[in-house]
């Protein structure tokens, strides 16, 4: 993705130092979305390996111990207290992939707005999208 | 020209070019271009310095997370009369059996070959302390990044801007000299 004035179109457009702050928080508000996103798959992949265990853990025997790792060791744990730790992680996850796409789209909005803008202005001699 | 003050941890912001043509110094287009070159390889510097700072610490992170878990988890045993059964590390590819009494107390590994024991309660505050550091820190790096970017992406601008200026300089210069030949 490149953000910045490109030589061919002769606009007259002054850069402001409003419009180039308009231009570092779109280039800014880029970067941090890459980066929200691709937490957001791995917590989201974490998430599935958890749920896929949920319904495993349901066939297992209930006197057979659970080895849970915890930390760097794994710890025999009964049935119910390993179900009781994935539910919590569980809900945390789920919290967390929450907060992380509100603030997802929280940045689209921004960037739309910022896009709207930029592009009303400058039109050809900037280019917003991603290479 | 405008100048914004550095952030929090002192990356000096960079020049906003307001009016390109009092920007270069006596049509010195060439020189100031380098000037922001310059500029440029200097924030990658910072930039590269502080990707490996991150690099650190966000490893660092779940390091201790994980040593927490556990604290939590001796801690949450503590009143039990039954030992913990796990199976633990002895090297890569080999791993034992041991059982654990219900334990108040746990070292903590500090680093310089030191280890110390601490109480349940202790430990659990230490790694929690040191991980809401490690967490602020990484988001003052992530912060520094951000900045860094906008800087850079400025002086970027600035760039395009003066050598737009110079195209727009040249031909009027040809057009001049075309017509009076």
């Amino acid at each position: 993705m490149s953000v910045g004035l490109k030589e061919e179109e002769e606009t007259d457009a002054q850069v402001t130092w409003e419009d180039q702050r308009n231009i570092n928080m779109f280039s800014k508000l880029n970067i941090r979305l890459e980066s929200i996103e691709e937490q957001y798959e791995a917590k989201k992949n974490e998430k599935e390996y958890l749920d896929d265990l949920t319904v495993e853990l349901e066939l297992a025997d209930e006197d057979e111990p659970v080895k849970y790792r915890i930390g760097d060791a794994y710890v025999s744990l009964s049935l119910s207290d390993a179900q009781g730790r994935i539910e919590s992680e569980q809900a945390q996850l789920t919290q967390e992939l929450e907060s992380f796409s509100n603030r997802i789209n929280g940045i689209k909005t921004e960037m739309a707005k910022l896009k709207a803008l930029l592009y009303g202005k400058f039109g050809k001699s900037i280019n917003l999208e991603k290479d | 020209m405008m100048e914004v003050e550095g952030n929090p941890r002192g990356i000096p912001a960079a020049p906003f070019v307001d009016d390109v043509a009092k920007f270069v110094p006596d049509g010195d287009y060439e020189g100031t271009l380098r000037k922001f070159q310059e500029m440029i390889s200097k924030y990658r510097f910072m930039e590269t310095h502080l990707l490996q700072r991150k690099a650190g610490l966000e490893s660092k992170a779940p390091e201790i997370k994980k040593t927490l878990e556990m604290v939590l988890f001796l801690k949450s045993k503590e009143d039990s009369d039954e030992p913990i059964a796990t199976e633990f590390e002895l090297s890569d590819t080999l791993w034992a059996r041991a059982s654990i009494p219900p334990t108040k107390t746990v070292n903590l590994w500090l680093g310089a070959n030191v280890m110390l024991e601490y109480t349940l309660d202790e430990a659990s505050e230490l790694l929690s302390t040191k991980l809401k550091s490690a967490l602020t820190t990484l988001e003052q790096v992530n912060e520094d990044l951000e900045f860094l970017k906008e800087q850079i992406t400025t002086v970027e601008v600035n760039m395009a801007r003066v050598y737009n200026d110079d195209v727009r300089r040249r031909r009027l210069e040809k057009d001049a000299g075309g017509s009076s030949a």
